[in-house]
């Protein structure tokens, strides 16, 4: 019997109190700086059954709001009270999704019964494997990327298991630092059982467990209520991360929503082949997985914040996941940099909700810009430092109402930048400029928000610089509803010298004294046409040192003379390119508009199709092979029905007659 | 630098026997009166008059004297608190500001620390700032992290930016230059040349400010600062002005944020001091209150029409943050830390499509007002509510200021029950605990980040409407105890007039804590401390003791935050490393629950907060007169989901050693006190009323 609705609000706010308190006391008492720099860790109470039914919003990662923890906790099949579990495995349970994510779950009793999970995770800054962080795109096993802690008993009935824990902590870089996020970890998780227990003497245990079940229906309602108000439809669209490896092939992620009513599935058919690199995104198959959801989750609460958050959300939505696909990869493919294409899926999930509520949504969010660290040598006390500097995000894209946010916002809201006073006082490094990149939005009636941009100088010889999740340097973020592409993001090396090197989309370096980066966040998409943007308004972003002369004229039709809108030449040119261009619903940019003009949908289908028939340790290989046959050929025998697509995989299986035996 | 001022306070007798603190809030200006000669403390609450600011004041001296036979020319000592500065920025009705930043670096307010305010909102956005950025100017200058100058000012670029910023309509010109905590020398070549170009101009120091590292929370100080002073200026001169006319002999005192109190002449040049004094003060005043009776840690639990405030008092200290907000904009500047929930006697309850009861943040705030002030209020309050419930209404509200409507609240609170399905007593009295679960949440979480018990806590309730919802409020948390001082609706005022002069200084040091470190420090010590005590005995005029107070923020290699550690400042001198470490070990320990005895220490920032004590009132005790308190009357109430009888007591007659038991109802001018069923309470010789959770 479902509790009053008075109750279920009051039940609520205890709840979120609970998931509160957690988060905080994880975050006040783990050790590691990167926790608290960075937030990435979540905190949450789960159904018996794993279904997470609160969460903090205060604090913490916003990606794991539907988190199911119900196969890895399925993976233990005796719990007794004082049993705490753990696993970081993307592999086993799919609750982590890649290695320094170390999950950790306890079971609440109430008299002899499991009423809740307490649950939680924290980025550890390092597990072991091939790279100190243990993350790098070259990367191609899971093996590489650390320790793997299947579903373990670290506590049981409250005793520590010295022997796991030992194995854990061997295999590790920096062991004082996981061991006290772990003991943060297991401080939080004894926060959210004894919330329980005292929820429990509040309500009842009844109206406990039957208010639980009701959190997560009224979140379900609540969501399904938002999902009502878009028009039923199937909505495809696609994005590409520039590198499906270092310095490899464009890599495609498809996405169509489709829309019955109250209800979304999201089917991802026609996404890359799993990779040989780590971008690939574990999700074990599940038609729910968190990761999957997270841009759903970002468009059903912009567009009512009132939807509480919990897993109920996800319960509206199922996703089809082809099998041996970067969205759905088999062991042991590598996951460690899956958070690249988690930005691009989310991106890729408000675009094809635009189509669906044009007025609703905006363009692309900003993108492509790193998150980065500086290891140099101090000249004055030649110590060795190892700085994370700013991470560089960009805006939001532009929407109906207004332009986007500048230098943060949509899905990279949660970010915080490190001061310039810091960089410089820490990193041994000295910034030139820090701001927002002129030129980087979007042009639009309403534009995007503008990138990021950091200018900055080295010291001494021997300074690594490091640039995780460099992309957008070649394929940008599309405008929709006649909204311009954002700019390409940048980095690049000494610019405005002879020793100027455009470094594209390298993660990793070394630099010497003098030497100059500059690197910037690629922008967010307009919305409309800019043509018929405000020229005041055009001018202002001018007088701001947001939009040169050159991009007011050329992209907004708009003249600036002597600091003013020269009204009459502004009109003259508005009028001779009225109607000029016609531009679908987004506009991709001239980079992707090539790119496709080679590799149509239906050449990409025809992949995808031939692909999917190989045995999955020669997809990519076959992928690039036909990439570099499509490239062989005469431009004028391209057709872009597939056909020569069909034909570069005939040549290939002809060259490799094993390929005929092998079943995908 | 401040400005110098002619005229310094006086704190010895001026024949005066009268001490008399005011705090001026959006609706109503709270009086609280001293009388040294009998001890006696009177208070008064009258309706604020901000279209005329200052005249709320005098009336309510004239009031004082009328009522009470204090006239104007026996105050020796005038405190006072105002909300000029924060409405200043609330309303943006400040400034026309320029912003002077080093070049390459003009987005800095725009990028902020990137962070959105709902990062689960992706539509989410940062406030537009104070200064517009097409009135940003880039300076061609730079000073390096160790304070030397790389490139000096050249006045003829600022003379450029000046001419802009005057074209472009700024009248006030803020300059925020990187690593000017480390050396302002920059910055004060630009206000040169800024003045030599345009006298007239207003030009406020980001160095002069707060001169602390990380440009964004230095250069958003310093705006909010330029952009309210005006304003605040103006103001004070004009209440200046009429005290002198209606011939009080005090020079006025004005309450900071810091929870002390400074001249109010000085609050001209640094108006930043003061814009969250009404906060600070009903904190300081809740600590003193809780402190007579021996109560150390304390959540004070202010509640008004729109908000409730809490702060967190440990050890009889109120918690100190920086970063609290102004409006929309966070300043850095050391507050006494103040958790605004948008829940309050006004929060607008309502069933959403889900049949789910929400309460706030939506408020009915002063005007229209609830319901049940029968002045255009239609949604059901929580303070309707409890006139549903029968706990409001015995009396009136606001010293007479409002009459309740029982009939018009009922009606509100109908249209709730009628979506509920419930009785209207019980949809009353479902609003009011969907409206604590709310606090709950919040208070929940302060506790947490703090990582404090609230159950080893007593409640402070004040304001109009905490002492009606302190006793359900503490319930909820678990907390045993409630406290509910003899006039709760002007604690802030009380706050302003047990304040000591106070105020904080601050040099960046960034260095290890080493020797060589600490030879750092101790030069920074050597200025700090003649700063200050210029500041206290110069400016203020203090002859008494002076208090120093010696902190610095300091933290682990690596780590990205510091934790403000008290040091001892011979420590310091003698350049005792392991006993500066060890402080912090200790400090890091119980902020975090760990620390690392072998990692080295970096210390980034020097304070030093000098004090100076002004005499506390020593409150009149009454003599006790121990048994039952005899109700004036009884009431049919609805609590706990049952009709109730409930005692009626009216607070003047509640004398000391008297006690009763809920349910039970308290009024007075003030407000009104709920006693719920399972509450015992007793009045103490200082005249609270001590709320006890049995069982």
């Amino acid at each position: 019997m479902p509790i009053d609705k008075v109750t279920l609000e009051i039940l609520k706010n205890h709840t979120r109190a609970a998931a509160e308190s957690m988060a905080y006391t994880l975050y006040r008492t783990a050790h590691s700086t990167f926790v608290k720099e960075t937030e990435d860790f979540t905190t949450g109470l789960t159904t018996p059954e794993g279904e997470t039914f609160a969460t903090p919003t205060e604090l913490g990662a916003t990606w794991f709001v539907g988190l199911n923890y119900g196969r890895a906790i399925a993976m233990i099949d005796d719990y007794r009270p004082g049993d705490i579990a753990m696993t970081n495995d993307p592999y086993s349970g799919f609750v982590s999704t890649h290695s320094p994510d170390m999950h950790i779950w306890k079971p609440v009793f109430h008299e002899g019964e499991i009423v809740a999970f307490s649950v939680g995770h924290i980025h550890n800054t390092d597990v072991g494997g091939a790279v100190p962080a243990s993350l790098s795109r070259t990367l191609s096993e899971i093996h590489q990327e650390g320790v793997r802690i299947p579903p373990v008993k670290i506590l049981e009935e409250g005793e520590l298991n010295r022997q796991v824990l030992d194995i854990f902590l061997a295999n590790v870089r920096a062991p004082d630092q996981n061991w006290g996020d772990l003991k943060a970890q297991i401080a939080a998780c004894n926060t959210g059982e004894r919330k329980v227990h005292e929820m429990i003497a509040r309500f009842g245990a009844d109206t406990f467990r039957e208010g639980v079940a009701d959190l997560l229906d009224y979140a379900e309602a609540q969501a399904r209520a938002i999902v009502r108000t878009l028009p039923n439809g199937s909505y495809p669209f696609a994005d590409y991360m520039d590198e499906d490896s270092v310095d490899g092939r464009p890599c495609r992620m498809k996405l169509t929503v489709i829309i019955r009513d109250e209800e979304l599935v999201f089917d991802f058919t026609g996404s890359d082949p799993q990779l040989e690199s780590s971008l690939n995104m574990p999700t074990g198959g599940d038609e729910r997985h968190v990761l999957l959801l997270v841009g759903m989750t970002y468009v059903l609460y912009s567009l009512d914040p009132s939807l509480y958050l919990n897993s109920g959300i996800a319960r509206v939505c199922r996703c089809i996941l082809p099998s041996g696909t970067m969205v759905n990869p088999e062991f042991p493919a590598a996951v460690g940099m899956r958070t690249l294409s988690c930005y691009r899926l989310h991106g890729l999930t408000f675009g094809a909700f635009a189509q669906a509520a044009p007025d609703r949504m905006a363009g692309a969010p900003g993108s492509g810009g790193p998150i980065m660290n500086v290891n140099t040598i101090d000249n004055r006390t030649g110590r060795r430092i190892m700085a994370a500097i700013s991470p560089m995000s960009g805006g939001g894209g532009g929407r109906a109402m207004e332009d986007g946010p500048d230098g943060s916002g949509a899905n990279q809201g949660f970010m915080k930048n490190t001061p310039t006073e810091v960089n410089e006082a820490e990193a041994g490094i000295k910034v030139l400029r820090f701001g927002l990149a002129r030129d980087s939005a979007g042009p639009g009636l309403h534009r995007g928000g503008l990138g990021t941009e950091l200018v900055f100088q080295a010291f001494s010889p021997n300074t690594r610089v490091t640039a995780r999740n460099r992309d957008r340097t070649i394929f940008t973020g599309w405008g929709i509803q006649g909204g311009r592409p954002g700019g390409a993001s940048k980095f690049i090396l000494n610019p405005g010298t002879n020793r100027e090197v455009d470094l594209k989309n390298t993660d990793i370096l070394t630099i010497g004294p003098g030497d100059v980066i500059h690197v910037t966040c690629g922008g967010a998409g307009g919305w409309g046409d800019p043509f018929r943007r405000d020229p005041e308004a055009v001018l202002l972003d001018w007088r701001r040192g947001w939009v040169s002369a050159e991009q007011a004229r050329e992209a907004y039709g708009v003249v600036i003379a002597h600091g003013a809108v020269d009204g009459p030449a502004t009109e003259a040119l508005r009028a001779a390119r009225a109607g000029g261009e016609a531009v679908g619903f987004y506009d991709v940019g001239p980079e992707r508009a090539a790119f496709e003009s080679v590799w149509t949908d239906a050449n990409y289908d025809a992949l995808t199709e031939c692909l999917a028939a190989l045995p999955v340790h020669w997809r990519f290989y076959a992928k690039h092979r036909i990439f570099d046959a499509v490239d062989m050929l005469d431009p004028a025998a391209r057709r872009g029905d597939g056909s020569e697509v069909r034909a570069a995989f005939d040549a290939l299986r002809a060259e490799f007659p094993q390929l005929r035996a092998a079943r995908g | 630098m401040p400005q110098r001022i002619e005229k310094k306070a006086d704190y010895s007798a001026t024949g005066g026997r009268f001490r008399i603190g005011v705090d001026i809030g959006g609706t109503f200006t709270d009086f609280c009166a001293f009388d040294e000669a009998t001890g006696a403390l009177r208070t008064l609450k009258i309706l604020s008059t901000p279209e005329t600011p200052g005249a709320e004041v005098m009336q309510g001296i004239a009031e004082l004297d009328r009522r009470h036979g204090q006239p104007a020319s026996g105050i020796r000592f005038f405190t006072h608190g105002t909300t000029v500065g924060v409405n200043t920025v609330i309303q943006r009705r400040g400034a026309a500001l320029a912003l002077f930043t080093t070049r390459e670096f003009e987005d800095v307010l725009e990028v902020a620390r990137l962070k959105t305010p709902d990062p689960y909102d992706i539509f989410s956005r940062r406030p537009p700032p104070l200064a517009p950025r097409e009135r940003v100017y880039g300076i061609a200058e730079r000073v390096l992290k160790d304070g030397s100058v790389e490139t000096p000012v050249d006045p003829a670029d600022v003379r450029d930016a000046v001419a802009k910023a005057k074209a472009a309509g700024a009248d006030t010109i803020v300059v925020a230059l990187l690593h000017a905590y480390a050396n302002p020398a920059n910055e004060r070549a630009v206000r040169d040349a800024i003045l030599a170009a345009e006298p007239g101009m207003a030009v406020t120091l980001s160095s002069d400010v707060w001169p602390v590292i990380r440009e964004y929370e230095r250069t958003v100080t310093a705006t909010v600062a330029g952009y309210v002073q005006r304003r605040v200026a103006a103001y004070i001169g004009s209440l200046q002005a009429a005290l002198r006319d209606a011939g009080v002999p005090a020079e006025p005192m004005i309450t900071k944020s810091n929870g002390g109190i400074m001249a109010a002449e000085l609050g001209k040049a640094r108006p930043i001091a003061m814009l969250l004094s009404g906060t600070a003060s009903g904190a300081i005043g809740a600590a003193d209150a809780a402190a007579r009776i021996g109560a150390q840690d304390v959540l004070s639990f202010d509640v008004g029409g729109t908000s409730a405030d809490v702060a967190v008092v440990q050890g009889g200290e109120p918690a100190f943050g920086t970063g609290e907000l102004v409006g929309e904009f966070p300043i850095y500047v050391p507050t006494v830390s103040v958790t605004s929930i948008g829940a309050g006697g006004g929060s607008i309850a309502r069933v959403d499509d889900f049949g789910v009861l929400k309460v706030g943040p939506e408020s009915a705030g002063s005007r229209p007002g609830p319901a049940c002030y029968g002045a255009g209020g239609e949604r059901p309050t929580v303070t309707d509510a409890f006139v549903a419930m029968g706990l409001l209404g015995a009396g009136a509200l606001g010293y007479g200021a409002v009459r309740l409507d029982r009939a018009a609240a009922e009606r509100a609170v109908g249209g709730v029950a009628e979506r509920l399905s419930l009785g209207l007593p019980e949809a009353a009295e479902s609003i009011v605990s969907v409206a604590v679960s709310g606090m709950y949440l919040e208070v929940s979480k302060l506790m947490s980040r703090r990582g404090a018990d609230p159950r080893a806590f007593s409640l402070l309730a004040f304001g109009g409407a905490g002492p009606m919802l302190g006793a359900l409020f503490a319930r909820e948390l678990g907390m045993a105890r409630v406290i509910v001082p003899p006039a709760p609706g002007v604690l802030s005022a009380y706050g302003g007039l047990i304040a000591d002069i106070r105020n904080d200084f601050i040099r960046t040091a960034f260095v290890d804590l080493d020797a060589g470190g600490l030879a750092v420090l101790e030069g920074l010590a050597g200025d700090l401390e003649a700063e200050a005590l210029a500041w206290l005995r110069e400016e203020q005029g203090f002859r008494g003791e002076a208090r120093l107070i010696w902190s610095a923020d300091m933290r682990y290699l690596g780590q990205s935050y510091e934790i403000e550690t008290p040091v001892g400042r011979a420590d310091i001198a003698a350049g005792r490393v392991a006993a500066l470490a060890e402080a912090f070990h200790g400090e890091h320990a119980r902020v975090y629950d760990h620390a690392d005895a072998q990692a080295p220490v970096q210390a980034v920032n020097l304070r030093l907060t000098v004090s100076g004590a002004v005499p506390k009132p020593a409150l009149a005790e009454a003599a006790a007169v121990p048994g039952p308190a005899a109700p004036s009357g009884r009431a049919a109430v609805f609590l706990d989901g049952a009709e109730r009888m409930a005692a009626l007591y009216d607070r003047a007659d509640l004398l000391p050693g008297r006690h009763f038991a809920g349910p039970a109802i308290v009024s007075q001018d003030d407000c009104t006190t709920v006693v719920p069923p399972g509450f015992a309470a007793e009045v103490d010789l200082r005249g609270n009323l001590i709320l006890t959770r049995e069982g």
